[in-house]
């Protein structure tokens, strides 16, 4: 008999609704014992099973989570449990960068004729997450380290050579009919142009940071008629990106490409490819260069231990305000209701708090997987400065890592979410 | 702390489906103190929740004269009228009110009343209709025109039939064309249409109309001709609400507040209103 | 003859009321930013710096937080019990505010009590007490002195200290409480205060109400309303702007309805459960904000609002912010 005073864990099992239940339900009925503490949440596929699913049940208080399907090959819907894995295999990279603690997250596959391996797996999980004791180090702040801060460059400004070869362009589109709006840089920030004479506004100097893709999804910038967009050509692996997510024709899109000798922004000392490589109008010419490899805050931060991770993310968390920049300003942020302003269900708390902010910035994050080019936008719009692109680098990196795989960069490569291989790797799937 | 943002506690005494998306819901407030300091003007609204679930913003649609009770009617479109929907008698449910200017009856006293309603706008007009006939004396004849898409759209449909029985009402529901069911009996037409249809003859009227804004459109033509002065033509204003006490920032048209100012305002001064709802 | 303060001394201040366990709000470093926060010790008080003019946010969250509980809800089946939220009104020191911080309280006192009195903001204005620094430059963001303020505006303060260099400030008590809080701590001096610089006059607030009042359709509202992104940095870095929501926290959150900040420049900000939008487009929201600023408040409680502080022009991710917009009205041939 337990001792009263023993800990009891709690555990949420998000299971597939074809193999891991029926395969509990086996368990129930052979009369194979199993601890009393999970809580079994049914759902049709692995596939299904929304990453945030994982963090709310940590929100309500589980101690470890439990994720199973059908086995790879087996699936009932034939690929879900791939695509499941595949961002299992994402999603733990993130969750680690964070904080969480991976050994309270287990997934397996089970199938429905392994009522004894059901058994087991639990037992197994209870008696490991009893041993963790319960998960108070979650959202917990007293370890908090601070980041090295990068010392700020001294910034002079300077208006590029191709400023006049630009504005000539712009003129020259916007008289012959075709391109209706010329969206491009302005002295305080990025300008929609629908007449020639405008074209003097533009200007390209190392003060052109935005990435002008974010404005391809406006509805009012849409109902201009067909655009012309200033990129650099890393704003570029952008289009790459939303051309293969259908968000745009080629056709209805006139690109000029500006050859880009930097913005002075961190990101600039990691460029490699200087000029755009698609545009229909190219200005400029700078070959490539190999970029200075230059540790950066994301290396200091996994450096720190798991417990001053996750104080450090509760601090940075702390100041966010939900003012969404961060999802505006992104080009690849372009759905018409954004999972955080649905409310049938609310999955994502819309409320600033340590829960609200945690799970707005993971869905971010996470929903950028594969698919965030790492322009920056987004940190640089953060009134409060708050350090979640971070959190995109280490998706990238693990993107590179796992999948060999970066966003924007090879036009004809499958996208990494949507896709999946059978020979993606699964040590930690039990 | 004087909390104005806590609702009073409600016990629902009664549940009405009135259409397939349609309810209305009686209440009493569990507090009898709160019950008998509590009083309201027809034409104010409330603000109704489900706890978990959140807030939304009715019109108070029972009389002023009921005391035992406050009504709101509902349509079933999102997260607080889904769980509002499951809502049965007994529960409990919070509300805060009453919120805004009601009917200015002191004004209407003495003046032939003119309702003309569309869909989920009888509710609003239901309150002023009861307390009309309520306190019979203090006006003349009164005219209802109140038409839905279709049959099964129609609310209060007993009501309505009621109050055509009283003294010098009269009463006309309509349907959409293409709306009627083969047993229909009443008009067929929109509200505006019927309206000019049924010839009426009203001298110095107060007319209350509400409905979407295409039916307002096309009603205020209407009036004109029949010499019917903006001044003397109300409705109530809609809008996103979520404090109801002029504070977020959300329910301003132009700089009318529809929770403060309104929701009841004229059409003259609706006129001077930017198009900003 | 005057009283005058030492920056020492100041810290000193922060530095008690910090170890008294009270709440002391100031300027702080935080990563590449400025901003007001809780100080967790009086060395991290900024008070001036190389081309620091002021921080990157406002104070009104000491006042009307992002997030507050307006109370909890228990549901048992039909047994419901509304429980006091856990709000904290304790007493705290905000110490080097800007003028165009603080002016933007006596601004939003109007609306938090228009005919309905918000407790949770008017307690926090009770219990709060706001050391000023008045401003010795302006930048090409700021425009205070277009709305009403100016550089050593002492209103909503309740004491305002003027630079006399070395670390050394002159005090003026605007209130009781301002003049208790500094008693004992300041000495006499002769000095004079040099001249604060305020930005130069941008535009004139009458003219654009006017403009405002009759101009609901105008092209510029689509000019302008174009590239803005529909985020909320310039709301929420704004001193005086108060829109919030009000949502039901469920269970993981404490069963508690809250209120948070919320922006007219949010797509469904004024979105109907029907379907239809009243603003359904940038431009309308755009419109709306400058409307309510510089017209409406106006019209109904007599004040601007808006102190001219200058975040949303700094913030804005695409360079917007409501000076341009305004500056644009009266100098473009729009009057």
């Amino acid at each position: 008999m337990n001792d009263a005073t023993q800990f009891e864990p709690k555990i949420v099992a998000y299971v597939c609704n074809w193999c891991t239940y029926l395969g509990a339900d086996l368990a129930g009925t052979t009369r194979l014992e199993y601890p009393p503490n999970i809580r079994i949440i049914r759902l049709p596929c692995t596939g299904r099973i929304d990453f945030n699913l994982l963090v709310k049940a940590f929100e309500i208080g589980a101690d470890a989570v439990l994720v199973s399907g059908c086995h790879p090959g087996d699936c009932h819907y034939t690929s879900g449990n791939y695509h499941a894995r595949r961002r299992w295999i994402l999603f733990r990279e993130l969750l680690d960068l964070l904080g969480f603690d991976l050994e309270r997250i287990h997934f397996t596959w089970i199938s429905a004729a392994e009522g004894k391996k059901f058994q087991q797996v639990v037992t197994d999980v209870t008696e490991k997450t009893r041993k963790l004791g319960p998960y108070t180090e979650l959202y917990a702040a007293t370890a908090a380290k601070g980041l090295p801060q990068m010392q700020p460059k001294p910034f002079e400004f300077r208006t590029f050579d191709q400023q006049d070869e630009l504005r000539a362009e712009a003129r020259k589109l916007l008289s012959a009919g075709d391109v209706k709006v010329v969206i491009g840089y302005g002295e305080r920030g990025p300008i929609l142009l629908t007449r020639p004479d405008e074209a003097d506004l533009l200007v390209w100097n190392n003060r052109c940071t935005a990435n002008l893709a974010m404005y391809l999804k406006r509805k009012e910038v849409k109902a201009l008629g067909k655009p012309a967009l200033v990129v650099k050509a890393c704003d570029e692996r952008s289009l790459v990106v939303l051309e293969k997510e259908a968000q745009f024709e080629r056709k209805d899109l006139h690109v000029i490409g500006m050859a880009c000798e930097g913005m002075e922004q961190p990101k600039c000392a990691n460029c490699a490819v200087r000029t755009p490589r698609f545009a229909d109008t190219t200005i400029g010419q700078l070959p490539n260069q190999v970029p200075a490899a230059t540790p950066g805050k994301l290396d200091a931060l996994l450096e720190m231990s798991r417990a001053e991770r996750m104080a450090f993310w509760v601090q940075e968390f702390d100041r966010c305000v939900k003012c969404y920049a961060c999802r505006q300003v992104c080009p690849m942020c372009y759905c018409e209701r954004c999972i955080v302003d649905k409310n049938q269900p609310i999955s994502i708390d819309p409320a600033p708090s340590t829960k609200g902010n945690f799970a707005w910035h993971i869905a971010r994050a996470f929903h950028l997987a594969g698919r965030c080019i790492g322009c920056g936008a987004c940190a640089r719009a953060c009134p409060v400065g708050v350090d979640f692109g971070l959190l995109n680098v280490q998706l990238a990196r693990a993107a590179k890592k796992h999948f060999d795989y970066q966003a924007g960069v090879d036009p004809s490569a499958e996208l990494l979410i949507g896709a999946f291989s059978q020979l993606d790797k699964e040590e930690f799937i039990g | 702390m004087a909390n104005i943002y806590k609702p009073e506690l409600m016990e629902v005494t009664a549940v009405r489906q009135q259409t397939s998306d349609v309810k209305s819901v009686a209440l009493r407030f569990l507090d009898p103190e709160c019950a008998a300091a509590f009083s309201f003007q027809v034409g104010q609204f409330g603000i109704f929740s489900v706890f978990g679930y959140g807030e939304s913003t009715f019109n108070i649609c029972s009389s002023s004269n009921w005391k035992d009770r406050i009504e709101f009617c509902f349509r079933k479109v999102g997260r607080v009228t889904e769980a509002m929907w499951k809502v049965e008698v007994g529960d409990v449910i919070g509300f805060r009110g009453p919120y805004g200017h009601g009917y200015p009856m002191d004004v209407w006293k003495g003046h032939d009343l003119i309702f003309l309603g569309g869909g989920i706008a009888m509710p609003p007009i239901r309150c002023a209709v009861w307390y009309a006939l309520e306190n019979r004396a203090d006006f003349g004849d009164i005219f209802i025109v109140y038409g839905a898409r279709t049959v099964g759209d129609l609310v209060y449909v007993d009501e309505l039939q009621e109050w055509a029985k009283h003294e010098r009402v009269r009463v006309i529901t309509c349907v959409d064309p293409g709306g009627e069911t083969a047993d229909w009996k009443g008009e067929i037409g929109f509200v505006p249409t019927v309206f000019e249809r049924a010839h009426l003859s009203a001298k110095d009227p107060v007319v209350l109309v509400i409905g979407p804004p295409i039916m307002i459109k096309n009603t205020l033509p209407v009036l004109q001709k029949l010499a019917i002065s903006p001044a003397s033509v109300y409705t109530s204003l809609e809008n996103r609400m979520k404090c109801g006490v002029g504070k977020c920032g959300r329910c301003n048209v132009g700089s009318h507040y529809v929770c403060k100012e309104g929701p009841v305002l004229t059409m003259q001064e609706l006129q001077r209103l930017p198009l900003d709802y | 003859m005057s009283e005058l303060i030492t920056e020492r001394k100041l810290r000193q201040l922060a530095a008690d009321w910090i170890s008294a366990g009270k709440r002391v709000v100031g300027p702080a470093r935080i990563r590449d930013r400025i901003l007001y926060t809780a100080l967790r010790s009086s060395e991290s008080l900024v008070l001036g710096g190389d081309g620091y003019l002021r921080p990157a946010n406002s104070i009104k969250e000491f006042f009307f937080p992002k997030q507050e509980q307006l109370y909890q809800y228990r549901v048992r089946g039909r047994n419901i019990e509304l429980l006091e939220p856990s709000a904290d009104f304790a007493e705290q020191l905000i110490i080097a505010a800007r003028p165009c911080d603080a002016a933007a309280l006596p601004v939003l006192d109007h609306v938090f009590n228009w005919d309905f009195a918000d407790e949770f903001y008017n307690r926090r204005r009770r219990a709060t007490t706001i050391l000023t620094i008045a401003c010795g430059a302006a930048d090409d963001a700021c425009f205070c002195t277009s709305v009403g303020i100016g550089p050593e505006d002492p209103r909503g303060s309740d004491a305002v200290l003027l630079e006399l260099g070395d670390g050394r400030y002159k005090v003026r008590p605007v209130t009781e409480k301002g003049g208790k809080l500094l008693a004992g701590k300041t000495e006499p001096s002769q000095e004079t205060a040099p001249e604060t610089r305020g930005p130069e006059r941008k535009f004139d607030s009458a003219k654009i109400r006017a403009f405002l009042e009759n101009h609901f359709e105008h092209a510029i509202w689509a000019e302008h309303g174009r590239s803005c992104m529909a985020c909320g940095v310039c709301a929420f870095s704004c001193p005086t702007c108060h829109c919030f929501d009000i949502v039901d926290a469920g269970p993981a959150a404490g069963s508690a309805r809250v209120r948070t900040w919320d922006t007219c420049q949010f797509p469904i900000f004024t979105q109907h459960a029907s379907g239809h939008n009243p603003r359904g487009a940038q431009p309308a929201r755009q419109r709306q904000r400058i409307l309510h600023k510089f017209s409406i408040y106006p019209e109904k409680f007599g004040k601007i609002l808006c102190t001219g502080c200058g975040n949303c022009v700094r913030n804005c991710p695409v360079g917007l912010g409501v000076l341009n917009l305004l500056t644009e009205i009266e100098h473009g041939q729009h009057l």
